[in-house]
């Protein structure tokens, strides 16, 4: 910030002091020669040389001191002039110095300042002031012009930044009601919760914009769960009521195909069939639809049996062919559920193979369950509708808005699937077309204790051909090491098992509490053999009393009150033969 | 946890059990008496087992019927296929000389009329 000193003003001053030397010299030589002319004249002219001499002289002296006075003057008025030129020229640098500064300098430097926050007095006071008023102005208004424009950005970047930050949290609060909120809400929903409660225990966003769409589209989901919720309980409750008729129809048909002659018989027979394949229907829209199966057994049904009860329900049952040879039992509880499944399967493979192949059905015990193999000769699946049908029977698909149109077999199976850990797999089958293998795990199987007190009485001989699936039952049922002995009374247990056991085969209040997959009296009957007395003699009576009832099972009473029922039974069908003296020998 | 009455029957309907015939022929008589020739073998269907077994000794078809809890239609089928396969033989109750020997249901009926118009 130096200011450049003003150029100096003393050189030219010393010109003027030679100039009156020359005239002096003219003067003196003027003189000289005046006298010399003078002298030399001869003297007859000697007066009127020193005459035209004098007068020569004397207007060449007047020349001489006029021309010097000008000449001086002159020169003093170029003298002013130059110096006047100077201080001009001095004071035009200065001036150039100054915007310079001021350009380059002052106002950075107060722009600057302006920017650090200082007002505009400020920022002036701090720095030199040009001299010359009109850049003073200049500045002036340069400074608070910057001053306006500063606070204005000062303005605008606060607004932005305020701006960026609510985006920020707009976008974080979304983010979260996106990842977070939205599914908990939907889920709470789905599980049964009102609107109200749900945005009671919510934590809404702050920003308005996004709290009104989300809260009023918690009270349409919640709305519209409450109505497929209602839908469904409504057309539950119906098909249960659908459900109970069939099954009271299907018990009825089954008394009068008992009480009616042959010439109805086949008549009552497809009847049954209808009626199966109707309660077949119904199950399947009541499980879809969150209920129950119509039938519910309590004892653990033969394989073969299952097999029979899935194939009865499918229109096209004379086209499969059953291949049981085990006499495995799946336990009560899960027992319409298999054969539900096992009858989807079945009619998905006839309804998808010619009507006049066959279609065949396996069973065999494995160590991992019983396998069932249901294959067709049908076409062979499309990939893509393979891919379909696992999907469907994985069960991962649980949202009745994935049904399409009638195909709902699928469904009902993977929900079947997962409720009881079956898998269900498509495969291509060696016929041709298309093989579903089931695997029923070991926990729906029946336990042999479960299955064996049936087995002497109905078939006596059924675990002879297939000896090999009882030691697998065995090593399944880990807590039960002898079969034998579990069948008859005498229970062999150890401490803590029977312990066990005493606690809960009675409620507190003393009634009896029956074991799933078994029958009221059966478990009555246990409880008794178990808590009556603790002594030998007490059990190996009641064993010897059971053992002798199996073995006078076929006593001769029994084989004529088999042989009366029989008879009245069958009255019916053999009336109309006249020459049969059979009738007349029985009354 | 059961809500209505659990089902106590089998599952397995009528029609699955004869494979959808509803019609056996004539040739059992309700006293016919059924005797197995062979001892039941694995995969058979569990009637046929449970009647190779009963008909161990001589049992009449109703007999049969009524341990099996089955309707004599069904029975009749089931041993109907049996004897098709050879697995039994029947014996029925009257043997031709016998039936020739009884009196005839025409010569009855007389009979019975008159002692109405006695």
């Amino acid at each position: 910030m130096s200011v450049p000193a003003p150029p100096s003003q003393h050189r030219q001053r010393k010109a003027p002091r030679k100039l009156p030397t020359v005239p002096l010299v003219v003067l003196v030589a003027s003189t000289v020669a005046a006298g010399a002319a003078a002298a030399s004249a001869p003297a007859a002219a000697r007066g009127w040389a020193l005459t035209t001499a004098l007068i020569g002289w004397l207007w060449v002296s007047v020349t001489v001191v006029v021309s010097a006075l000008t000449l001086r003057r002159v020169r003093r008025s170029s003298v002013g002039q130059s110096t006047e030129n100077a201080n001009l020229e001095a004071q035009l640098a200065k001036q150039a110095a100054e915007t310079a500064h001021l350009v380059n300098a002052t106002l950075p430097a107060v722009a600057k300042r302006l920017h650090d926050g200082a007002t505009v007095t400020e920022a002036l006071a701090n720095v030199p002031s040009p001299s010359d008023p009109q850049l003073r102005q200049v500045a002036e208004t340069f400074c608070s012009l910057l001053e306006q424009a500063v606070q204005e950005a000062a303005a605008l970047d606060a607004e932005r930044h305020e701006a960026r930050q609510e985006r920020a949290r707009a976008s974080e609060e979304l983010e979260r009601l996106t990842a977070k909120t939205l599914p908990s809400v939907v889920a709470k929903l789905h599980d049964g919760g009102t609107a109200d409660t749900v945005l009671a225990e919510l934590d809404l966003p702050k920003t308005p914009l996004l709290r009104a769409p989300v809260e009023s589209f918690v009270r349409e989901l919640a709305h519209s769960e409450r109505r497929a919720a209602a839908a469904q309980a409504a057309s539950a409750k119906a098909l249960s009521r659908v459900q109970a008729k069939a099954v009271s129809m299907l018990a009825d048909l089954r008394d009068m195909q008992e009480r009616h002659s042959e010439e109805v018989f086949g008549d009552l027979l497809k009847l049954d069939h209808s009626t199966s394949q109707l309660g077949l229907m119904t199950d399947r829209l009541a499980l879809l639809m969150g209920g129950r199966t119509s039938r519910a057994w309590n004892k653990p049904i033969v394989m073969e049996s299952i097999l029979r009860g899935a194939v009865g329900r499918i229109a096209a049952y004379q086209r499969v062919r059953l291949h049981c040879s085990t006499n495995a039992a799946v336990s009560g509880f899960a027992a319409e559920g298999v054969m539900h499944l096992l009858a989807e399967l079945m009619d998905n493979a006839a309804n998808f193979s010619p009507p006049i192949d066959e279609v065949h059905v396996y069973v065999e015990e494995r160590s991992a369950g019983l396998v069932v193999t249901i294959e067709d000769s049908g076409l062979k699946m499309a990939d893509a509708a393979m891919r379909h049908a696992e999907q469907a029977v994985a069960g991962r698909v649980r949202d009745l808005a994935s049904l399409q149109g009638t195909r709902l077999g699928l469904a009902v199976v993977g929900r079947l699937a997962v409720k009881y850990g079956i898998s269900v797999n498509f495969r291509p089958s060696s016929r041709g077309g298309t093989g579903v293998v089931v695997l029923l795990p070991p926990q729906l199987l029946a336990q042999q204790r479960d299955s064996a007190p049936r087995d002497p009485a109905r078939r006596p001989t059924a675990a002879a051909p297939t000896p090999g699936p009882a030691p697998v039952r065995e090593s399944a049922s880990t807590d039960r090491p002898d079969p034998a002995t579990d069948r008859t009374a005498g229970r062999p247990e150890h401490p803590e098992q029977s312990a066990r056991r005493r606690t809960e085969d009675s409620t507190p209040n003393g009634l009896p509490v029956r074991a799933p997959g078994h029958t009221m009296a059966e478990a009555e009957r246990e409880r008794l053999q178990r808590s009556g007395t603790a002594d030998g003699t007490e059990k190996d009576r009641a064993r010897d009393a059971l053992a002798d009832r199996r073995a006078t099972a076929r006593d001769a009473g029994s084989t004529f009150g088999a042989f009366h029922r029989g008879r009245r039974s069958g009255s019916g069908g053999t009336s109309d033969t006249p020459a049969d003296p059979g009738p007349l020998e029985a009354e | 946890m059961t809500r209505r009455p659990v089902d106590t029957g089998d599952p397995d309907r009528l029609y699955t059990v004869t494979g959808g015939r509803s019609r056996a022929d004539d040739s059992f008589d309700l006293v016919a008496l059924v005797v197995s020739e062979c001892e039941p073998t694995a995969g058979m269907q569990s009637e046929h087992l449970r009647i190779l077994e009963l008909c161990r000794h001589p049992t009449a078809v109703v007999e049969v019927a009524a341990e099996l809890r089955l309707p004599i239609t069904v029975v009749r089928i089931l041993l109907s296929d049996l004897l098709a396969m050879g697995r039994i033989t029947v014996r029925h109750p009257q043997m031709a000389q016998s039936a020739a020997s009884l009196p005839h249901s025409a010569l009855l009926k007389e009979v019975l009329r008159g002692l109405h118009n006695l």
